[in-house]
C-alpha cells in the first residue's frame, strides 16, 4: 500500500537509511543513557505511528529477552573490579550488572525499532528497494510471495478431498499419516510444476527475455523526502563524528566510570534521541494539516 | 489490409500420425472479432498457439502465418511478443507476481519501457477495466473473474495489434464469463482491437462475433457469419454443432417452416427471438429439449424420507468470518435429482462439502437416513456419500489413472481391484487411457475418472461441484447420460451448478441458496418460471409472453 501520511509517506530509500542508521548507532553507540533516550525515541515513534498496539503485542517477549541479557551477563561474566556480591561462590560484579543491563536496553531498542519497521517497510517498498539492487532476485522473490499462498490454498483443498479416498494426516497409525503427507505433498507437487508450465508460458508470451529488463517504480522522490533525508544525514554525521571522537560509549570493564552524561555523551543522547524521534516530526507535520483542513471543511 | 492471415497451415506433433491440423487458411482482418469453435482437441489451441510464436509447441510446420503481412518468424523478437497478446484459459496459472499492480507492470518491464511510459500506461488501461481499487490487491485475493481480468489487461499493457484467447472463460462463471465477454466486445468495439477467441461454449459469443470458424479434426470445416453458423448448424442436424447454439437460436431455427418465412435472420438472443414468438399464447409451457427423457418418477419418490439432511446448520470459516450457512434446513430425498443454484461466494461449495462430511457445522447437525454423522465413521460415510470436487484434479494421487482407480477399488473393499479398474475405466470410455498420467488428461476425462473413482464404492448419494465447467456440448451430454444411469438405478444426485439449461434439461428439483439458507425450492419448471436470472434463455422468452397470454385471457 502507498500510504499518504506522515513518516510512511516517505520514499522507500529514505526508510531504508533511516532504519539503516538507527540499527547501526543502536549497536556502536554503547552507553546506558544515550541508548535509553534512543529506546524512548522509538517507543514515541510506535506511539505515534499506531498508537504502539503492535509494540504492546510484541512488549512480552522483548521484556523476557532483555531480562534473560540483564540477569544472564552477571552470572556469566565475572569481569571487572567492584564486587558487589557472592552468589554461592559466584561474584557478581558491578561492572558486568552495568554491562549486562546496557546491552539489555540496547536488545529492546533495536527490536522497538525493528516493530516499526514492519509497519513502515512494508513488502512492497521493501521488494522496490531490491529490484533496484538485484533485478532478478526480486523478481523470484516477487513470484515466490506469489506461489507461496496458491500452494498453501491448494495443499488445503487437496486434502479436504483425498481424506474421502483414505489418504489422511490426522487419521490412522503414525506410518499411515506419513505416508499419506507424503502422497499430498508428492500430488501437489506434480500439479503445480504442470501449472508452472503454464505460468512460463505466461512470462515468455508476454516478452520475458527479450533483452534488457526495466523496473516500474510507483514511488517518487519529493521535496520533503530530500528534506528527511537531509535531516538524516546531518543528525547521522553529527553521531558519527561523536562516536569517532569517544563519546556516546561507557568504559565499563575494567573498572566502571560514572555513568552520568559528561560533555559530548549529552549531545550525542540528544542527537540519536532526535534522529530515532524523527517520524513524530513527518506524524506531527501532517495531522496538523489534518486539522487545519477539518478546520476550514 | 488483413490482421492475422494463415495460408495452408499444416501442423504435426512429433511422436503423432495424423497432423493437428491440416491446410489451415483463414484470416482475421483489422478490427474483426473471430471465434474459433470445435470439440476439444479439435486443434483449436494448437493453431492459437502456431500464431503466437513464443508458445508455439514443437513439431513440423508448413504452411505461412502472416502478420500485417510479414511472416510472424520475420518480427524481431521484442515487437513479436508485444504485437500478439495470448490470455489463456486457467487465470491462476498466468499471474507470475504477488499484487495487481506489478503483475500489469511485468509485460512492460520485460519490454524496458521508460517509467514515465509505464505509468502512463498503467494509468490508462487501470482506468478503461476500472482496477484502480485492485491495484494493490494481492493476486491470491481476487476472484476468478477478477484474476482473468488482470490477466486480460497485463497483455493489453504492452498494446497488442491482434488478441489471441484461449478457452478465456471455461474456468469462469457465467456471470464473471459474461464479464469478461462484454470487456472484449468493448475492446473490439472502441479500440477495433484484432480479437481470435477459441471457446467450445459460443451461445454467448454468437451475437458479438464477426465471424466463426468452426475445426474438426484440424481441418477447418466452417467459416462464416455467426447466423449462417446458426443456420448450417441446424441444417446438419449433428448434435456437436446444434448443442452449440444458443437455446433460443435452436428452438426458433427448429420450429421455422421453410416456407413460412424463409428470409428472417436467425435470432441470437432473448430480444431478437420475441419477434419469432407466435401471436396468440398458443404455447403455454416451455417447449423442454431434454437429451435424456425426465424420469417420470418424481412424484411417488417425493413422499420418500430424507437421505442427506441439514437441520439448522451454521457454518463459518473463521470465530470472526461472517457466516456461509446460518441456520440452514434442508432435505434431499432418495431418489432426488437437485440442482442447487446461488451466486459465486453464496456457500454452494460449502454445503457441498459439510452434506458430503468433509467439514464439520459449527452448529446443527447433518443425517445421513436420520442417523447424525457424528455417529457414522468416516468411512462409511464417503462410501455411503460419493463427492465430486470442482476440480477433478483433487481426486488424483497416483501416477496413472490405472492406479489410481486400483486405488479407488480397494479402497472400496472390492475382492478383484485391477479387474475392477479395468471395468470401470471401459464403462467411463477411458479405457485407452488406464496409463496416461492423470495430469495429462483433457479436463472432461480427468472428471470420468474421477467419477469412477467415486463411484467404487457404489455410493447413495453423489454430490458434484460445478460438473459442467470447462466442458464442450458434446463432453457434457457424455456426463449427462452417465449421471442419467446413476439416476436410473436408484443413486440420489446434488448438482450445484451455474448451468441453467443443464439443469432444465435433467433435475427433478431446483434450490437457490441465498444468504446463507435455501431461499427457494421446487420443480424445475416451477422454479424456472418465478425466476427472472436463473433462468434458461427459453423460459425467459416464454415468462412475459406467457404472463401477457394470460392476462389476455383473463379479460
Amino acid at each position: 500500500m502507498r500510504e499518504g501520511f506522515g513518516f510512511r509517506s516517505l520514499h522507500p530509500v529514505v526508510l531504508l537509511v533511516y532504519y539503516a542508521g538507527g540499527l547501526t548507532f543502536g549497536m556502536l553507540l554503547f552507553h546506558p543513557l544515550v541508548l535509553l533516550a534512543g529506546l524512548a525515541g522509538a517507543i514515541l515513534a510506535n506511539v505515534a505511528l499506531d498508537r504502539a498496539a503492535s509494540l504492546r503485542r510484541w512488549a512480552l517477549p522483548m521484556l523476557v529477552g532483555a531480562a534473560f541479557v540483564l540477569i544472564v551477563n552477571p552470572l556469566l561474566s565475572h569481569r571487572g573490579r567492584t564486587v558487589l556480591a557472592y552468589w554461592g561462590d559466584i561474584p557478581i560484579t558491578l561492572e558486568s550488572v552495568v554491562y549486562g543491563a546496557t546491552m539489555a536496553i540496547m536488545l529492546a531498542n533495536v527490536l522497538t525499532l525493528c516493530v516499526t519497521y514492519r509497519l513502515v517497510l512494508t513488502e512492497q517498498k521493501f521488494l522496490y528497494l531490491f529490484a533496484r539492487l538485484l533485478p532478478k532476485t526480486a523478481l523470484v522473490a516477487m513470484m515466490a510471495t506469489g506461489l507461496i499462498p496458491r500452494l498453501r490454498r491448494r495443499l488445503g483443498d487437496l486434502a479436504l478431498v483425498q481424506r474421502t479416498r483414505g489418504i489422511s494426516v490426522t487419521e490412522g497409525g503414525l506410518g499411515h499419516r506419513v505416508r499419506s503427507g507424503a502422497r499430498l505433498l508428492h500430488t501437489l507437487l506434480a500439479w503445480s510444476l504442470e501449472d508452472a508450465l503454464q505460468t512460463a508460458d505466461s512470462m515468455q508470451a508476454r516478452g520475458y527475455g527479450t533483452g534488457e529488463r526495466s523496473a516500474y517504480s510507483s514511488y517518487r522522490f519529493r521535496a520533503r523526502d530530500g528534506l528527511a533525508l537531509g535531516v538524516l544525514a546531518a543528525t547521522g554525521a553529527a553521531l558519527f563524528a561523536g562516536w569517532a571522537g569517544g563519546w556516546g560509549l561507557l568504559a565499563v570493564y575494567p573498572r566502571l566510570e560514572p555513568v552520568s552524561l559528561s560533555g559530548g555523551d549529552g549531545w550525542v543522547a540528544l542527537g540519536y534521541f532526535i534522529y530515532i524521534a524523527m517520524p513524530l516530526g513527518w506524524e506531527w507535520r501532517d495531522a496538523r494539516a489534518w486539522r487545519a483542513s477539518n478546520w476550514n471543511g | 489490409m488483413a490482421s492475422i492471415e494463415l495460408e495452408r497451415v499444416t501442423f504435426t506433433y512429433p511422436d503423432a500420425e495424423r497432423p493437428a491440423l491440416s491446410r489451415v487458411s483463414m484470416k482475421a482482418a483489422h478490427g474483426e472479432f473471430v471465434v474459433l469453435c470445435g470439440a476439444s482437441g479439435s486443434g483449436k489451441s494448437s493453431l492459437l498457439r502456431l500464431i503466437k510464436r513464443e508458445l508455439s509447441p514443437g513439431g513440423r510446420v508448413s504452411g505461412a502465418i502472416r502478420l500485417d503481412g510479414t511472416p510472424i518468424e520475420r518480427w524481431p523478437a521484442r515487437e513479436a511478443a508485444a504485437a500478439i497478446g495470448f490470455v489463456m484459459q486457467h487465470p491462476d496459472n498466468q499471474l507470475v507476481v504477488d499484487t495487481v499492480e506489478h503483475e500489469l507492470a511485468f509485460g512492460m518491464e520485460n519490454l524496458g519501457l521508460e517509467p514515465g511510459a509505464m505509468r502512463r500506461r498503467m494509468a490508462e488501461m487501470a482506468g478503461f477495466f476500472g482496477l484502480e481499487p485492485l491495484l494493490d490487491r494481492r493476486t491470491d485475493t481476487l476472484s476468478g473473474g477478477q484474476k482473468q481480468l488482470v490477466n486480460l489487461a497485463a497483455v493489453l499493457m504492452l498494446q497488442p495489434r491482434v488478441l489471441l484467447l484461449d478457452e478465456p472463460t471455461a474456468q469462469l462463471d457465467p456471470l464473471a464469463a459474461r464479464e469478461l465477454l462484454g470487456m472484449l466486445k468493448r475492446l473490439n468495439e472502441e479500440w477495433a482491437m484484432t480479437i481470435v477467441l477459441s471457446e467450445h461454449r459460443i451461445d454467448d459469443l454468437l451475437p458479438i462475433a464477426d465471424r466463426v470458424v468452426r475445426l474438426d479434426g484440424g481441418e477447418v470445416v466452417f467459416d462464416g457469419s455467426p447466423r449462417d453458423y446458426a443456420r448450417e448448424a441446424v441444417r446438419r442436424g449433428d448434435p456437436a454443432w446444434r448443442l452449440s447454439l444458443p437455446g433460443v437460436t435452436r428452438w426458433a431455427l427448429e420450429r421455422e417452416q421453410p416456407a413460412a418465412a424463409p428470409h428472417r435472420e436467425p435470432p441470437l438472443s432473448v430480444k431478437e427471438a420475441r419477434g419469432w414468438l407466435p401471436a396468440t399464447g398458443e404455447i403455454s409451457s416451455v417447449p423442454f429439449e431434454s437429451a435424456v427423457a425426465v424420469p417420470d418418477v418424481s412424484a411417488p419418490r417425493r413422499e420418500a424420507d430424507a437421505l442427506l439432511s441439514a437441520d439448522g446448520v451454521f457454518f463459518a470459516y473463521e470465530k470472526h468470518a461472517p457466516a456461509v450457512l446460518q441456520g440452514l434446513e434442508w432435505q434431499l430425498r432418495a431418489g432426488d435429482w437437485v440442482v442447487l443454484f446461488g451466486g459465486n461466494g453464496s456457500g454452494k461449495s460449502t454445503l457441498l462439502q459439510l452434506l458430503a462430511g468433509l467439514r464439520q457445522p459449527q452448529r446443527g447437525h447433518v443425517r445421513l437416513a436420520g442417523a447424525k454423522f457424528s455417529r457414522i465413521s468416516p468411512a462409511e460415510r464417503f462410501a455411503a456419500i460419493g463427492y465430486l470436487a470442482q476440480n477433478p484434479v483433487l481426486h488424483y494421487a497416483h501416477d496413472t489413472l490405472r492406479e489410481d482407480l486400483r486405488q479407488a477399488a480397494r479402497q472400496a473393499g472390492l475382492s478383484d481391484p485391477a479387474a475392477a479398474a479395468e471395468r470401470a475405466a471401459a464403462e467411463f470410455g477411458l479405457a485407452a487411457l488406464l496409463d496416461r498420467h492423470p495430469h495429462d488428461l483433457s479436463g472432461g476425462e480427468q472428471q470420468l475418472g474421477a467419477l469412477a473413482m467415486t463411484l467404487m464404492s457404489r455410493p447413495r448419494a453423489l454430490l458434484l461441484d460445478e460438473p459442467t465447467k470447462g466442458l464442450d456440448p458434446l463432453a457434457k451430454l457424455r456426463l449427462a447420460e452417465h449421471l442419467s444411469a446413476l439416476h436410473r438405478d436408484g443413486t440420489t444426485l446434488l448438482l450445484a451448478t451455474h448451468d441453467v439449461e443443464f439443469a432444465a434439461a435433467y433435475a427433478t428439483r431446483c434450490a437457490l441458496l441465498f444468504g446463507g439458507v435455501i431461499v427457494a425450492d421446487g420443480a424445475p419448471d416451477d422454479f424456472f418460471r418465478d425466476n427472472l436470472f436463473y433462468a434458461t434463455s427459453l423460459h425467459r422468452l416464454f415468462r412475459t409472453h406467457g404472463r401477457t397470454a394470460e392476462e389476455a385471457g383473463a379479460r
